[in-house]
C-alpha cells in the first residue's frame, strides 16, 4: 500500500514537471496555431546550458534557471524573428518542418560542441531524499515539482495579470478583434512565442538534474509532450495538465508494478485508447469538418 | 455577409504560389519519357561498370531513398499529412525478414512482401485510431510510432533479440555478383513504387488526396470519405517501403533496434521530398538523389556522422525557408512563365456566346439513349422520357416526382433544430419542409442563421438539438459524406474549389456513393470522367475543362461548383448565394440551370439575397429571422407580408411597379 | 470630420468593390449607409479602419489623410469600429474585453480609470457583469460590450457594421438608444446597416449605396422618403421587372454595371 502511495505521489510530483514543460507547447499551439517540434531541443538545451554552468562555477542548477530564463526567452523571440514568422502564412505542415529542422539544427550544434555522451547534473542534494512518515520523496523530484510549480504560476499570472499577458490571450482567442483594439500580430506572437520557450528555461534546468541527458534527448521528450498535448487537447492549458499528471502517473506506476521499459509504452497506449474513444482529446475542442462560423 | 469577397483573379491565373506543391503541368510526355530514358540508363550501369561497387551501392542507397521518398509523397505529398516517423515501416519489414528468416529458415528475399504486408497492418491500425479526426494528432503520433516500434523491439528480447540484434544469413548469390542483385532490386521496387504513385495520381482516389489537402471539409461535403482516403494512403505509403526494408535486411546481414527505427532515417525522407517537390510525382526520387549523393559526398569530405544530423537540419530550414515548394514544382513554375500555356482568360461575353445551355428542344450530339442509361425510366415519368429521347446531355437524377401534385411529399423536413455558439443562438428551434420537386427559397436578414442551418443539414456542424429528416430518414448524425451520398449537394456561399486541381479534375472528383471501385476509376478519363465532361457542358463550361480552378471568374467558380455538386447525382441541391457577387447574365444562366434541373426533378434549396431573383424563380419562399421560420408560402404572398417586409425589408418599402394591390393578402405561414 | 473622395478599394487580386466612392460625416451626425448585399458598405468601413488599402482616392479625418494608414495608427486617431463579425474574446471577462479597449492608453493609469469609469456610466451592463466570460453572453448584450470596447478611447468616430445583426428586438432598442445618447455626447457615428428602417430612422443622414458608388445621399429623412430606393435596395439598378428577365432578354437596362463577375 504504501509503495503505491509512494508511486503516485512520485507520479504526481514528476507531472508537475512535465506540466511545465509541455505548457510552453501548449501556449505557442494556442496563440499561433504551430506544433513547435523543437520544444524538446530547446529543453536540451537549457539542459545543456544549465550543466555547463554548474560545472564550471557550481551553481545550483535550479538556480541557474533564473538565469537561463531570460537568455532562452530573447533565444525564441529571435528565432521568431527570424524563421518561424515566415512560415506563419503557410499550411501547418510547413511549421512542423521548420521546427523539425530547428530542432536538428540544435541537436547537431550540441552534438558538435559538446559532444555525444550523457549527462546530468548532481548538485549536492541530488541522491537525498525527503522523509515523511514512512514515505521517501527524492530531494530533485520535490524541489524540481516546487520549481515547476512556481514558474506555473508566474505564467499563470502573466497571462491574466498583464497587458502582454491579455495581449497574448487575446490574439489567441481572436485575431482580427485584436487587431481592432490596436494589438500589433506579429510582436505579440513574438513574445507568445518567447514565453512559451522561456518555460524551457526552468524546464531544462530541472531536467539536468532529474533525468540524464545528451544530445538526441529531444525525440524522447518531444515524443513525450506531444503525446501529452495530445491526450489532453490541443491548446488546452487544463487539458496539459491532466496529461502530464496521466503521464508522470503512468510512468511511475508501470515502473514500480512492471518494468522502466515498458513506461512509455503503456504511455502510448494510453493516448491510443483515448484517442479511439475521443478523437480531439480529453478537453479538446471537437473540430470541424467545415470551418465556416 | 454583405459583401462579396472573392478572389477573383481577373488575368493571368496565379500559377502555383510557392509553398503550393502545385501539379506538374508542362511537357507532360517529355517528363515521362526522360524518366524511362534514365531508369534503363540506371539499369545498364551494373552491365557497363561490374566492378565499381562503390558506386553501385551509392546507388542502390540512392534507390532505396527514393523508394521511401515516393511512398511518403502518397500520404505526405498527395494527402498534405505529414508523416515524421515513417522510417518505422523500413524498420518492421526489416525486422520481419529478420526474424522470419532466422526462425523459419526462410530465404529472406522470398519475405520480402510479407515485410509489406506488417507495414500495411501497422499503417492501417494506426491509421484508424488517429485519422478519423483532422489536425496535427497525425504528425505526433508517426513520431510516436517509430518510437513506440524502437521499444517494443528492444523489449521483445525473445522475438527480436532485443539490443543484441539480428543477424541474418549471408547472401545466397557467388560473392563476384557482390551487390548487384540487391542493385536490381531496389531499382525495381523503385519502378513499382513510382507506378503506382502516378497511378494513383490519375485515379480518383488521387484526385481525392489533393481534394483532402487542399480543402478537408469540401472533400468530405462532396462525398469523399475523408477517413477511408487517409488510411488507403497511409497504408500505400507503407507497403513498398515495408517490402524494401526486407531486401534491406537482407543488404545489411545485421539488424539493431537503434539502426532500424533511428529517426535519421525518417529526416532523410522528408528532406528528400522536400528538396525535390512534395505532390510531384518524380520530384521525390530527384531529391532522393540529391540528398543520398550528397549525403555520401559529405562523409566523404566533411565531418563525421555526428556532424550528418546538423547538416541536415540546416538543410531542412533552408529548404523550408527558401524553397518550400521543392525543386521540380520551382522549376516547373519558372518553366510555365517562360513559355505560358494556352490559359483561356475570364472572357464573360466569349463565354455566354459560345457554351449554350442545351434545352429539351434542341438536339445536341450528347444525346443519350434511354435504353442504354440504366437509370432512366421512361416508366416512372413520361415526361422526363421525351426529353432524354430528344437529346439532352446526360443528367442521371435519382429521382423525379410525378408532377402536378397539390401537396407533394416532404424530402427535407427540419424540426425543433437548434444551434447556438457560446451564448449565441444562431438557429433556434427552427422547423422548415422542403417538399418534393420544389425550389424552396430561404430569405431572411444577414445574422439569421441561414448559413448555419444549411451547415447543419450539410453536415458540417452537428446540431444542439432537433431533428433533420431526409426523405424520412434521419441524417443529423451523419457524416458529411454520408449525407452527400444520399443525395444531398451543396455549393457555398464562397467557393470552395480544390485550386490545385483542373476544373475538370474539380468536378470529377466528388463521389456519389461508397463503393470502392468509385476509388479506382480514372480522374481524366473513363466513364466518370464523361459524365463529369457531360455536366461542364451542361452548365456552359465544357471549354475550360483542363484549366487550372483557380483562373476562372468567380461567377465560372460558381457554376463549377455546382457541376460539382451534381456530380453526386443529388435529389437535394443547397444552393447558398449562388448569385452572389456574381454577373446578372450569369445569373441568368444559373437561373435557366436551376429551372432545367428542376424539370427533371431535382429539388432545390436557395438561400439568396438577391430577392427578384429569389421571387422569380422559387416557390415556396420561407422567411428566416432570428433562428427560426417566420413566415412561408408563394412569392407574391411573401413580399406583401408586414412581417417580413418588418423583419428584412423596412415596412415602408414596397416592391416597384406592383399591380395595384393594397392589401396584403393572408400569408400562410408559421410566425 | 470623415470625407471620402473618389475612393476604389478592392480585395486581393480581384475587381474593385469600391468605385469611387464619395461620402461626408459631418461632425456630431449619425450617418447611416444601406443598401442591398455586395454594395460595398462593409468594404467602406474597412477602408477607413485602415484594413484595405485604397486604390484611388483619399480619405480625410478633420482634414487630415489617413488612407494610409496601418490599422493601430488609424485607431490612436480616434476612429474605432464595432465590426460585423465576432470582436469579443470569448474566454475573457467581460471587465477584461473592456480593457483591452484601451490597449493603446494601457500605460496611462489615470487615464485608464477615467475612461473606464465613463464607459460603465454609458453602458451599465460593463459593470453589472464584469466577471461574465465574454462567450457566455447573448447577442445582444455582446454588441454592447463591443460598443463598450470601442468607447474606452474616446474615439471621435464610431463606426458599426451590421450592429442589428442577430438582435431581438429589445436588443436592438437597447443599441439604438446607446448610439443616441454616443450621438448627444457629440462622437460622430457612422453605421452600416442592411435594416433600412432601423438604420435610416435612428440616423441624421442617409447614405445609399449600390454597385460600389454612392447612389443617393442627404437628411436621414429625405433619403427614406425616396422611392428610388426600392428599386436600387431589391438587387440591381432596374427600370421595373426583375434584372434576371431583362438580361435575358437582352434589352439594355438602365444604369446596370456589369460587373466582372466578382
Amino acid at each position: 500500500m504504501i509503495e503505491f502511495v509512494q508511486a503516485v505521489l512520485l507520479g504526481l510530483l514528476i507531472g508537475g514537471v512535465y506540466a511545465l514543460m509541455s505548457s510552453g507547447l501548449t501556449l505557442i499551439f494556442g496563440v499561433l496555431g504551430i506544433v513547435n517540434v523543437a520544444q524538446g531541443a530547446f529543453l536540451v538545451l537549457a539542459a545543456m546550458l544549465t550543466w555547463w554552468l554548474w560545472h564550471s562555477t557550481g551553481i545550483d542548477p535550479l538556480l541557474a534557471a533564473l538565469l537561463l530564463t531570460p537568455v532562452m526567452f530573447g533565444f525564441g523571440w529571435l528565432l521568431y524573428r527570424t524563421a518561424i514568422v515566415r512560415v506563419r502564412g503557410m499550411p501547418a505542415s510547413m511549421s512542423v518542418l521548420l521546427t523539425f529542422g530547428l530542432a536538428l539544427t540544435i541537436e547537431g550544434i550540441l552534438n558538435v560542441t559538446a559532444g555525444n555522451r550523457f549527462r546530468s547534473a548532481t548538485p549536492s542534494y541530488f541522491d537525498e531524499s525527503f522523509r515523511v512518515g514512512a514515505l521517501n520523496l527524492p530531494k530533485p523530484q520535490v524541489f524540481g515539482f516546487l520549481a515547476a510549480t512556481a514558474v506555473l504560476a508566474a505564467l499563470y499570472l502573466i497571462l491574466t495579470r498583464t497587458w502582454t499577458g491579455r495581449a497574448i490571450r487575446a490574439c489567441a482567442q481572436n485575431p482580427s478583434g485584436a487587431a481592432l483594439v490596436g494589438v500589433a500580430a506579429t510582436g505579440t506572437a513574438a513574445l507568445a512565442f518567447a514565453l512559451g520557450t522561456a518555460t524551457t528555461g526552468v524546464g531544462g534546468s530541472i531536467m539536468s538534474v532529474l533525468y540524464p541527458f545528451f544530445p538526441a534527448s529531444h525525440y524522447d521528450w518531444i515524443s513525450r509532450l506531444l503525446g501529452i498535448i495530445v491526450l489532453g487537447g490541443m491548446g488546452s492549458m487544463p487539458g496539459a495538465l491532466v496529461g502530464s499528471l496521466v503521464l508522470g502517473l503512468a510512468e511511475t506506476l508501470t515502473a514500480t508494478y512492471g518494468s522502466l521499459q515498458w513506461s512509455t509504452l503503456v504511455f502510448y497506449a494510453v493516448i491510443v485508447v483515448v484517442l479511439l474513444v475521443r478523437p480531439q482529446g480529453l478537453f479538446g475542442a471537437r473540430l470541424r469538418e467545415d470551418a465556416l462560423p | 455577409m454583405t459583401d462579396p469577397t472573392p478572389p477573383a483573379p481577373a488575368g493571368r491565373p496565379a500559377l502555383a504560389p510557392r509553398w503550393v506543391p502545385g501539379r506538374l503541368r508542362g511537357p507532360v510526355g517529355n517528363r515521362h519519357a526522360l524518366a524511362g530514358v534514365v531508369f534503363v540508363a540506371l539499369a545498364l550501369f551494373p552491365a557497363i561498370r561490374p566492378h565499381d561497387t562503390y558506386r553501385q551501392t551509392v546507388l542502390l542507397l540512392a534507390f532505396l531513398l527514393a523508394i521511401e521518398a515516393s511512398s511518403w509523397n502518397i500520404i505526405s505529398g498527395y494527402a498534405g499529412y505529414i508523416s515524421l516517423g515513417h522510417g518505422a515501416f523500413l524498420g518492421l519489414g526489416a525486422y520481419t525478414a529478420g526474424i522470419v528468416a532466422t526462425r523459419l529458415d526462410v530465404h529472406p528475399l522470398l519475405i520480402a512482401p510479407l515485410g509489406g504486408v506488417v507495414a500495411v497492418v501497422a499503417a492501417v491500425l494506426l491509421g484508424l485510431v488517429v485519422l478519423r479526426s483532422r489536425g496535427h494528432a497525425f504528425v505526433i503520433i508517426t513520431i510516436a510510432l517509430l518510437f513506440a516500434t524502437q521499444v517494443l523491439v528492444v523489449n521483445l528480447r525473445s522475438l527480436t533479440g532485443g539490443s543484441d540484434g539480428i543477424t541474418l544469413p549471408l547472401p545466397s548469390w557467388p560473392a563476384e555478383f557482390q551487390n548487384i542483385p540487391f542493385y536490381y532490386l531496389f531499382l525495381g521496387l523503385l519502378g513499382l513504387t513510382v507506378l503506382l504513385s502516378g497511378w494513383i495520381r490519375r485515379t480518383r482516389f488521387g484526385t481525392g488526396l489533393l481534394a483532402i489537402r487542399d480543402d478537408e471539409g469540401k472533400a468530405a461535403a462532396i462525398g469523399v470519405h475523408t477517413t477511408r482516403y487517409k488510411v488507403l494512403a497511409y497504408a500505400c505509403s507503407a507497403f513498398f517501403i515495408g517490402v524494401a526494408g526486407s531486401v534491406y535486411a537482407y543488404f545489411l546481414t545485421f539488424l539493431n533496434p537503434l539502426g532500424a527505427f533511428s529517426i535519421l532515417t525518417s529526416v532523410t525522407i522528408v528532406l528528400a521530398v522536400l528538396v525535390g517537390g512534395r505532390g510531384s510525382l518524380y520530384g521525390p526520387v530527384l531529391g532522393a538523389f540529391v540528398v543520398q549523393i550528397g549525403s555520401e559526398q559529405a562523409t566523404v569530405y566533411g565531418g563525421s556522422s555526428q556532424s550528418r544530423v546538423l547538416i541536415f537540419g540546416i538543410a531542412l530550414v533552408a529548404v523550408v525557408l527558401f524553397l518550400p515548394a521543392g525543386a521540380v514544382p520551382t522549376a516547373a513554375a519558372w518553366w510555365h512563365r517562360r513559355h505560358p500555356a494556352t490559359v483561356e482568360y475570364i472572357d464573360q461575353a466569349g463565354a455566354l456566346a459560345r457554351g449554350q445551355l442545351a434545352r429539351p428542344d434542341r438536339t445536341t450530339p450528347t444525346g443519350t439513349d434511354p435504353a442504354v442509361d440504366p437509370a432512366v425510366d421512361p416508366a416512372v415519368d413520361p415526361e422526363a422520357a421525351p426529353a432524354r429521347a430528344a437529346g439532352q446531355p446526360r443528367l442521371v437524377v435519382r429521382d423525379r416526382a410525378p408532377q402536378a401534385e397539390p401537396q407533394r411529399r416532404a424530402l427535407l423536413e427540419i424540426s425543433g433544430l437548434t444551434k447556438a455558439f457560446g451564448g449565441l443562438v444562431a438557429v433556434d428551434g427552427a422547423d422548415l419542409t422542403v417538399r418534393r420537386g420544389t425550389v424552396t427559397g430561404l430569405i431572411g436578414p444577414n445574422g439569421s442563421g441561414k448559413t448555419t442551418l444549411f451547415n447543419l443539414v450539410g453536415g458540417a456542424l452537428r446540431a444542439d438539438a432537433g431533428e433533420i429528416r431526409f426523405d424520412g430518414r434521419r441524417i443529423d448524425r451523419l457524416r458529411p459524406w454520408q449525407r452527400g451520398h444520399l443525395g444531398i449537394g451543396r455549393t457555398f456561399q464562397l467557393t470552395r474549389l480544390f485550386k490545385s486541381m483542373t476544373v475538370l479534375e474539380n468536378v470529377v472528383a466528388p463521389l456519389p456513393d461508397a463503393r470502392w471501385r468509385a476509388l479506382l476509376s480514372g480522374a481524366v478519363s473513363g466513364p466518370e470522367a464523361a459524365r463529369a465532361r457531360d455536366l461542364l457542358d451542361f452548365v456552359g463550361l465544357g471549354r475550360f475543362a483542363g484549366q487550372p480552378a483557380g483562373s476562372l471568374s468567380y461567377g465560372q467558380q460558381k457554376l463549377v461548383e455546382l457541376a460539382q455538386a451534381l456530380m453526386l447525382d443529388p435529389r437535394l441541391v443547397l444552393l447558398d448565394e449562388p448569385a452572389g457577387g456574381v454577373n446578372p447574365s450569369l445569373v441568368a444562366r444559373l437561373v435557366e440551370i436551376v429551372r432545367d434541373l428542376n424539370a427533371q426533378g431535382v429539388t432545390f434549396l436557395v438561400v439568396e439575397h438577391n430577392i427578384p431573383m429569389v421571387l422569380e424563380l422559387c416557390d415556396p419562399v420561407v422567411v428566416f429571422a432570428r433562428g427560426r421560420v417566420i413566415a412561408e408560402g408563394r412569392p407574391e404572398l411573401i413580399r406583401r407580408d408586414p412581417a417580413v417586409l418588418d423583419a428584412y425589408l423596412g415596412e415602408d418599402w414596397r416592391p416597384p411597379a406592383e399591380p395595384a394591390d393594397p392589401e396584403p393578402a393572408e400569408p400562410k405561414g408559421v410566425r | 470630420m470623415l470625407t471620402l473622395t473618389g475612393v476604389t478599394a478592392g480585395y486581393g487580386a480581384g475587381g474593385d468593390v469600391l468605385r469611387g466612392v464619395d461620402l461626408r460625416c459631418e461632425p456630431g451626425t449619425i450617418t447611416c449607409v444601406v443598401g442591398p448585399n455586395g454594395a460595398g458598405k462593409s468594404t467602406v468601413l474597412r477602408v477607413v479602419s485602415g484594413l484595405l488599402p485604397t486604390r484611388a482616392g483619399t480619405v480625410l479625418l478633420a482634414g487630415a489623410p489617413i488612407g494610409s494608414l496601418r490599422p493601430e495608427q488609424v485607431l490612436r486617431r480616434g476612429v474605432t469600429q464595432v465590426p460585423q463579425t465576432q470582436a469579443l474574446f470569448p474566454q475573457l471577462s467581460v471587465r477584461e474585453n473592456v480593457l483591452m479597449g484601451g490597449y493603446l492608453i494601457r500605460r496611462d493609469k489615470a487615464l485608464l480609470r477615467r475612461r473606464v469609469a465613463a464607459v460603465q456610466e454609458l453602458v451599465p451592463l460593463v459593470a453589472e457583469r464584469a466577471g461574465t466570460p465574454a462567450g457566455n453572453l447573448s447577442g445582444g448584450q455582446r454588441r454592447m460590450v463591443e460598443i463598450a470596447r470601442c468607447l474606452m478611447l474616446e474615439p471621435r468616430v464610431l463606426m458599426l457594421d451590421e450592429p442589428s445583426l442577430g438582435l431581438d428586438p429589445r436588443s436592438l432598442a437597447a443599441v439604438a438608444a446607446l448610439i443616441d445618447r454616443l450621438h448627444r455626447n457629440g462622437t460622430t457615428v457612422l453605421l452600416v446597416e442592411q435594416n433600412v428602417r432601423l438604420g435610416l430612422g435612428l440616423a441624421t443622414h442617409g447614405v445609399v449605396m449600390e454597385g460600389g458608388v454612392v447612389r443617393l445621399h442627404g437628411p436621414a429623412a429625405e433619403v427614406a422618403g425616396d422611392p428610388e430606393i426600392a428599386n436600387l435596395y431589391l438587387g440591381g439598378a432596374t427600370v421595373g421587372g426583375s434584372p434576371v428577365a431583362a438580361a435575358a432578354d437582352g434589352t439594355a437596362v438602365r444604369g446596370a454595371t456589369v460587373r466582372e463577375g466578382g
